[in-house]
């Protein structure tokens, strides 16, 4: 099943397959968002604030809206 | 030991350090330089130009701590600065080799930007650093696969101990450096006849660095205006998409790296547990936040107990200081400018290190243990609304504290308009300067009573605090649908592992952060006391005189010490009257009595303009408070008596809550305005700041004033 990374609840484990078109693009994928990795998130802070996503050993904090930009695959 | 080539003898190596954030670089650096450091800027930019000395085997190189970046993409500030200063061609200022450090958690992400360094055509080295974290989460890196594939040196350490360092200077002192052709061809994703055309127009050594400045020439200020839109020309003329070419080069990269690191690292079972435990308390949604507040209120207490006692030994000083010097000099213009003006200025400069150093102690700390972004996760979600960023939450802290470590503070902001809102901001919050002056008015009108338990004085107190808030959150609000901008705002940050600080980082940042508001504020400070000092102590001087002819025969005639000290304050409160800045004050009154404001009450305004605090000090002096001015006790009860010509108190409720009001929103600030003018590289920022604040505070003290009376 194709969703965003917005759409993971917590402890869940997706695979990345596109990130979607923008201008943030770049940064995604130069922090290590790539397609073919896992990303899990970890927290997700309250009201719709920010999600921490683990890739590989690192953890990174993005905005919801930066989330939906990276479309994964669920297991 | 190798010998050092007799080249190197004559000129002093220059030697960059890059890597990500949070490699611990600048650990490395200041372990290499110590306090060999000069900090500069970089022209146009906000970002510190860190530049130290390493002395090692009796030769000197000079060592560039450049900004933490992923990439060499123009995302920020510091990124554009990381390749202005690798990829110039001005051989004067290119540093000769590049020590790029890399966390060995983080391998692929360090090589992605390592690789792009080799594609520029530096002389480089890797470091592998912290391998004892690296080591706790079961991965081993088989270096030499590394080396295999990259084919620069690479060096194993831990710079947290000394482990490694010595090698690390070995490697520089033996310039075990070296220039690898390319990583990956850039002319496969841009045409070549562009990247040709690009390398001989701007005379670059390779491909890449045309590529490079393909992408940096059309934002980097550096690159002559001919320069910028022949580049926009070019790339509009071919119709060719940059960022398309981005977005292969990445790929291309990646995948590159994904192999290289597949071969070099073992993997045992990842052990996150730490970390994941400890965020599963600090980012919390109830508790993350109950530690956050708890964490800021230890804060504050350690700087209100803790920095009064070095802030009251300063003031002590210079107040010692400046009467050594009137009882050395002879009386006149100079002994009382040295005495009244520059000395006190100074200290008004100085008094301000112990809360600057330790409030960057702390946020240093707080952030090379790692909490720092986890703050920033928390409080995202509840800045944006107003226009401001997770990362707004650290400058508008800390101007609880003082304003001018907060405005510094808010350069880790990337975003423009996010940057300038916070900065525009921060000086509302209710910061210790204001506390004085909150302190004797509070006392003067509010009756030290409780209502239950509640003190109405302490009720009082955190109104105003909330006051400064409200204030904040408003402004932001406005100046989010004012400010118009392109930029995107987001937020990536990375919740580096937790660990202990490094309590040399922290020390150094304390004493740099000091250091650069003592030398570059303290410029306008200065200069502004001396200013108010002419302003305070000159008058029309034939007016002058009389004052001090008729206090000279009144003297002639006192009788005991009490009486000549009574003559005295009355005369320096008749001197200050009849000054300019009493002639302003009077002139002011018109403006000012709808707020309840006498002219007395504005020479206080006038005086206090450069720092708040001193209206407490000239109100001492205007109703001629002997004895000890900072007893507040002594000027309450004179406050008390000012009577108005129609019989009512000067100080009565209306007026006290008006002038708090007014302190609360008004600038009255130099040391603010000097450093906003330096975070903000102009004048437009700091005057629109203080008209705005003043404009404020006037509006808001009327409309209380008018309320109440």
């Amino acid at each position: 099943m194709l969703i965003t990374a917005d759409q993971i609840t917590v402890t869940q484990t997706a695979i990345i397959k596109e990130i979607l078109d923008s201008p943030l693009k770049l940064n995604l994928m130069e922090l290590g968002f790539m397609p073919g990795k896992a990303i899990t998130l970890k927290f997700s802070a309250p009201m719709g604030g920010p999600m921490a996503f683990q890739i590989d050993e690192t953890i990174l904090a993005l905005r919801k809206n930066e989330a939906s930009l990276i479309q994964v695959q669920l297991p | 030991m190798d010998k050092p080539t007799p080249a190197s003898v004559v000129s002093t190596p220059r030697i960059a350090i890059i890597g990500n954030p949070n490699v611990g670089k600048s650990t490395i650096f200041n372990q290499l330089t110590g306090l060999n450091q000069k900090i500069g800027n970089y022209p146009g930019v906000t970002v510190d130009k860190k530049v130290g000395l390493m002395n090692y085997k009796g030769n000197s190189y000079q060592i560039i701590d450049l900004p933490g970046t992923y990439s060499l993409y123009p995302n920020s500030e510091d990124e554009i600065i990381a390749n202005r200063v690798l990829s110039q061609t001005n051989q004067a200022e290119k540093p000769e080799f590049v020590l790029m450090v890399i966390d060995s958690s983080q391998l692929s992400r360090g090589l992605f930007l390592a690789t792009q360094l080799i594609d520029l055509g530096l002389s480089l080295a890797i470091v592998l650093n912290m391998s004892d974290l690296a080591t706790k989460r079961n991965i081993t890196i088989k270096t030499f696969e590394i080396f295999k594939a990259l084919g620069v040196p690479i060096l194993s350490t831990d710079a947290r101990g000394e482990k490694g360092l010595d090698q690390i200077r070995d490697l520089i002192h033996t310039r075990n450096f070296s220039k690898k052709g390319s990583f990956i061809a850039i002319d496969e994703v841009v045409p070549e006849r562009l990247l040709d055309e690009v390398q001989s127009k701007f005379d670059l050594p390779n491909q890449y660095q045309a590529y490079q400045m393909l992408r940096f020439g059309r934002v980097d200020k550096v690159i002559p205006l001919e320069g910028r839109d022949w580049i926009k020309s070019k790339l509009e003329s071919l119709d060719f998409d940059l960022s398309a070419a981005q977005l292969e080069e990445t790929k291309i990269r990646y995948r590159k790296i994904t192999k290289i690191v597949e071969s070099a690292v073992v993997k045992e079972i990842p052990d996150q547990k730490a970390t994941s435990g400890l965020d599963g308390v600090f980012l919390h949604p109830v508790f993350g936040y109950v530690i956050f507040a708890a964490i800021l209120l230890i804060i504050f207490q350690a700087i209100f107990a803790w920095a009064s006692v070095p802030m009251d030994l300063i003031d002590g000083f210079f107040a010692e200081l400046s009467g050594r010097v009137r009882d050395v000099l002879p009386a006149g213009p100079i002994s009382s400018l040295i005495s009244e003006g520059i000395i006190p200025g100074i200290g008004g400069v100085v008094i301000f290190i112990p809360q600057i150093a330790m409030l960057f102690g702390f946020l240093a700390i707080l952030e090379d243990t790692g909490y720092m972004s986890r703050v920033v996760f928390l409080m995202d979600r509840w800045m944006r609304p107003y226009g401001l960023h997770g990362k707004s939450v650290v400058p508008l802290i800390s101007g609880v504290a003082c304003a001018i470590p907060g405005v510094m503070a808010a350069r880790n902001i990337g975003n423009w308009k996010e940057k300038i809102i916070t900065i525009m901001v921060t000086p509302l919050m209710s910061c210790s300067a204001r506390l004085p002056v909150y302190v004797i008015l509070i006392g003067l009108v509010v009756p030290d009573k409780n209502i239950g338990f509640i003190n109405l004085q302490a009720l009082t107190l955190l109104g105003l605090y909330f006051l400064g808030i409200v204030g904040v959150l408003g402004t932001a609000l406005l100046l989010k649908n004012i400010l118009k901008t392109t930029e995107k705002s987001f937020l990536m940050v990375e919740l580096p592992s937790y660990r202990a600080p490094r309590w040399w980082d922290v020390i150094l940042t304390m004493y740099n952060k000091s250091k650069t508001f003592v030398m570059e504020a303290g410029k306008v400070i200065l200069a502004i006391s001396v200013i108010l000092w002419v302003l305070a102590s000159y008058g029309p001087p034939s007016r002058m005189d009389e004052i001090r002819i008729s206090s000279e025969a009144k003297l002639a005639i006192a009788t005991n010490p009490e009486q000549e000290e009574q003559i005295q304050t009355e005369t320096s409160s008749l001197l200050l009257e009849n000054s300019f800045i009493g002639i302003m004050g009077r002139g002011i009154e018109p403006v000012i009595r709808p707020l309840g404001y006498d002219w007395k009450i504005g020479i206080a305004l006038i005086a206090s303009f450069a720092a708040r605090e001193v209206f407490v000090s000239t109100i001492a002096t205007i109703y001629s408070i002997g004895g000890d001015p900072e007893d507040d006790l002594t000027i309450r009860q004179k406050l008390n008596q000012q009577i108005r010509p129609n019989g009512d108190k000067v100080y009565n409720i209306a007026t006290a809550f008006s002038l708090m009001v007014f302190y609360a929103f008004a600038m009255q600030c130099m040391s603010t305005v000097a450093v906003v003018y330096r975070e903000t590289k102009s004048w437009k920022w700091p005057l629109i700041q203080t008209a705005y604040m003043t404009g404020l505070a006037y509006l808001s003290a009327f409309i209380v004033y008018q309320i109440l009376s």
